[in-house]
């Protein structure tokens, strides 16, 4: 008895207000898979980090080196391969990561206790509303940014040992590797979090909250994506006509550049050098050269810190009403609600 | 001057912006100490009135103070059992009752709420979701006495409870009001329910509250009488008339007439008395239930609501 009574968070219990150890008692499973799905995602990068990335850089040097320079080799294909499928099934699941936090959310963190009128019992023991929200984000919150946060570090560390030796390796603009390299996949699983407490308040159903919480985190995502690359100033490369286009990084916008310097579509001919024939094309449209707008690798950490900064602000805002939803819908002390929340 | 354990002013509760009025103007003041029936038919907004006495909701207009304060300051003080019994299915017995004790560490009663679900003979390993709704009602009551309240609000606690389980439940509820004074106000729309155990009455009918004070006092002041309908004054004619406006058959007048029904040559009405009743009619006094029910029968009878908040700005 006394051992189960030792809640984790028994510091935090201060004076007169309940702590945080209902929240562990209710939702142990949950943290104990979240421990475990973290653990293992943690193992798999690490071990893609090490050993795969190793064996898999050795087969490509090999490769490069004798297959292709002099024809006899015996290079380990096998070490090539289990590298690109163990990198595309950690980072689907820490692309997935989000979809999770708030499908757990929606459904058995906030869904759940509308629908059974569990939310209202915590109430009606001596915990305020605003107290009540106030700790089931709190505490979740810390847990899904460790969490999140330790992958996206591990998921970094490993790309980057792999960047440059293995000629498979996805690119840093990667639409997957471009937010699981970086806090923006956190702030994607706290968008998740926050919805999951606004939908339960609002629908006050497990699984119409549930899929109001997904709703949000693929919203939020697919808004970050295309926002994104507008986040800071691209770079602009002009190149000859003969060389097609020049630059790699995260496109924004592409084309031909005319005479006057205007930028106009490129009717996908290619590059004269490959092929002769465009070039009458391109006099026609009076073009001079090809132009690429982008953002070269310089720009991932401004473009990824701007961009977790608006989705955090979405997920606050989120969270934010909540709270002014549940206020409103239930009593508040007299003297305007400054409730101490921690 | 007694405590007042509730008391509410213009109280009103409307769901959503063109929803219509759960319960309205409602006025009443509640002393510490009794146990109180609230009573009415189903939808009336007896289960409105005590969310909004727990603080669950927030008033749309008027307000209600419970324990001389605010629902949301009061909320230590206050035990609220819902209609539907809710608990988290995926705990057991016993750790629902560690909720309990996480929940209220200032006044967990960890001795009295594992006595309560120990008289069920209730397996504290069991999972929630696995007891019946008896079961359920025990653990449910049990969280809510757990934490020592001054004052208990039970929706329709009854309902679920075998006829022993409910006697001694009730006997549990009693002792406690007995011993701690706990003010205890519980719902039904079975009036026979709670008869014998309750000392003071909220009727509530179309979100309003019809009847409120003590039962002794109610009862006192009604009667229910009979009469052979006079010719000259029978005007009203032989079919059954029900009706109770102060404008009602005028034999009645000037007591205040809550229901009044013509059989053949007699007629019976509940009525307010307004001075002495006439001499030639046979009066006693109503049973609750049928004070209740000719309340309930007949809308239009002008509510008695004596105990007016006076104090309710407390």
């Amino acid at each position: 008895m006394t051992a189960l009574a030792l809640s984790p968070d028994s510091p935090m219990t201060t004076g007169h207000a309940p702590g945080a150890g209902w929240l562990y008692r209710l939702h142990r499973p949950a943290l104990y898979v979240w421990i475990g799905l973290v653990a293992l995602l943690a193992a798999g990068l690490v071990w893609l980090w090490g050993p795969l990335t190793d064996s898999s850089a050795a087969a490509w040097r090999e490769y490069n080196e004798f297959c292709l320079k002099r024809g006899s080799c015996h290079y380990d294909p096998d070490a090539i391969v289990r590298y690109k499928d163990v990198y595309g099934y950690t980072t689907a699941a820490l692309t997935a990561l989000p979809f999770v936090v708030a499908a757990w959310a929606g459904a058995a963190l906030f869904g759940r206790e509308w629908e059974h009128g569990t939310a209202q019992l915590a109430w009606t023991q001596s915990l305020s509303p605003v107290r009540w929200l106030a700790i089931k984000l709190i505490v979740p919150t810390a847990l899904v940014t460790a969490g999140t946060g330790l992958l996206v570090v591990l998921h970094r560390l490993m790309w980057s040992a792999g960047d440059g030796r293995i000629d498979t390796a996805k690119s840093w603009y990667d639409s997957f590797t471009l937010h699981t390299n970086g806090p923006t996949t956190v702030a994607f699983a706290l968008t998740g979090l926050a919805a999951g407490a606004l939908g339960g308040v609002l629908l006050r159903r497990t699984l119409p909250t549930l899929m109001f919480a997904l709703a949000c985190v693929t919203v939020v995502r697919l808004l970050a994506d295309q926002v994104m690359p507008h986040l800071w100033p691209a770079v602009t490369r002009v190149s000859g006509l003969a060389d097609g286009y020049r630059g790699s990084g995260l496109g924004v916008d592409s084309g031909l550049v005319t005479a006057t310097a205007a930028h106009v579509a490129d009717p996908g001919c290619g590059p004269t050098l490959a092929s002769p024939g465009c070039e009458r094309v391109y006099a026609d449209l009076d073009a001079t050269g090809f132009y690429t707008t982008y953002h070269p690798e310089s720009h991932y950490w401004p473009l990824q810190l701007t961009a977790t900064a608006l989705v955090l602000a979405v997920a606050a805002a989120l969270a934010v009403t909540a709270f002014v939803l549940l206020r409103r819908a239930t009593a508040t002390t007299a003297s305007g609600g400054a409730e101490t929340v921690v | 001057m007694t405590d007042t354990a509730m008391a509410a002013t213009a109280l009103g509760k409307r769901f959503g912006r063109r929803g219509g009025w759960a319960l309205r103007d409602c006025a009443f003041r509640l002393p510490a100490g009794r146990v109180c029936a609230v009573v009415g038919p189903n939808g009336a907004g007896k289960s409105t009135l005590l969310a909004l006495a727990a603080g669950l909701l927030a008033p749309t207009e008027g307000g209600v103070t419970v324990l001389g304060t605010d629902p949301a300051s009061a909320r230590a003080r206050v035990g609220y059992v819902a209609q539907d019994k809710p608990l988290y299915p995926q705990l057991t017995v016993a750790e629902t009752l560690r909720v309990g004790a996480d929940l209220n560490p200032d006044r967990w009663d960890a001795e009295t709420a594992g006595r309560i679900v120990s008289a069920g003979e209730l397996d504290p390993k069991k999972k929630i979701r696995s007891l019946s709704g008896g079961q359920r009602t025990r653990v449910a009551l049990a969280l809510a006495l757990g934490k020592r309240p001054e004052l208990l609000l039970l929706d329709e606690p009854m309902a679920d409870l075998d006829p022993l389980a409910r006697h001694e439940l009730m006997g549990t509820l009693m002792a406690r009001a007995a011993q701690y004074g706990t003010t205890i106000v519980m719902s039904s729309h079975v009036v026979a329910e709670l008869e014998d155990s309750c000392d003071h009455l909220l009727l509530v009918g179309g979100g309003r509250i019809r009847l409120a004070g003590e039962i002794d006092d109610l009862l006192g002041a009604h009667a229910r009488v009979s009469t052979a309908v006079s010719t000259t004054a029978g005007a009203a004619g032989p079919a059954p008339a029900t009706g109770g406006a102060p404008g009602g058959p005028p034999d009645l007048a000037p007591h205040t007439v809550v229901e009044s029904r013509v059989t053949g040559r007699q007629l019976t009405a509940l009525v307010r008395p307004a001075g002495p009743l006439a001499e030639d009619w046979r009066a006693s006094t109503p049973s609750l239930e049928e004070l209740v029910l000719a309340y309930l029968r007949n809308p239009q009878a002008a509510p008695l609501t004596p105990a007016e908040p006076e104090e309710a700005a407390v």
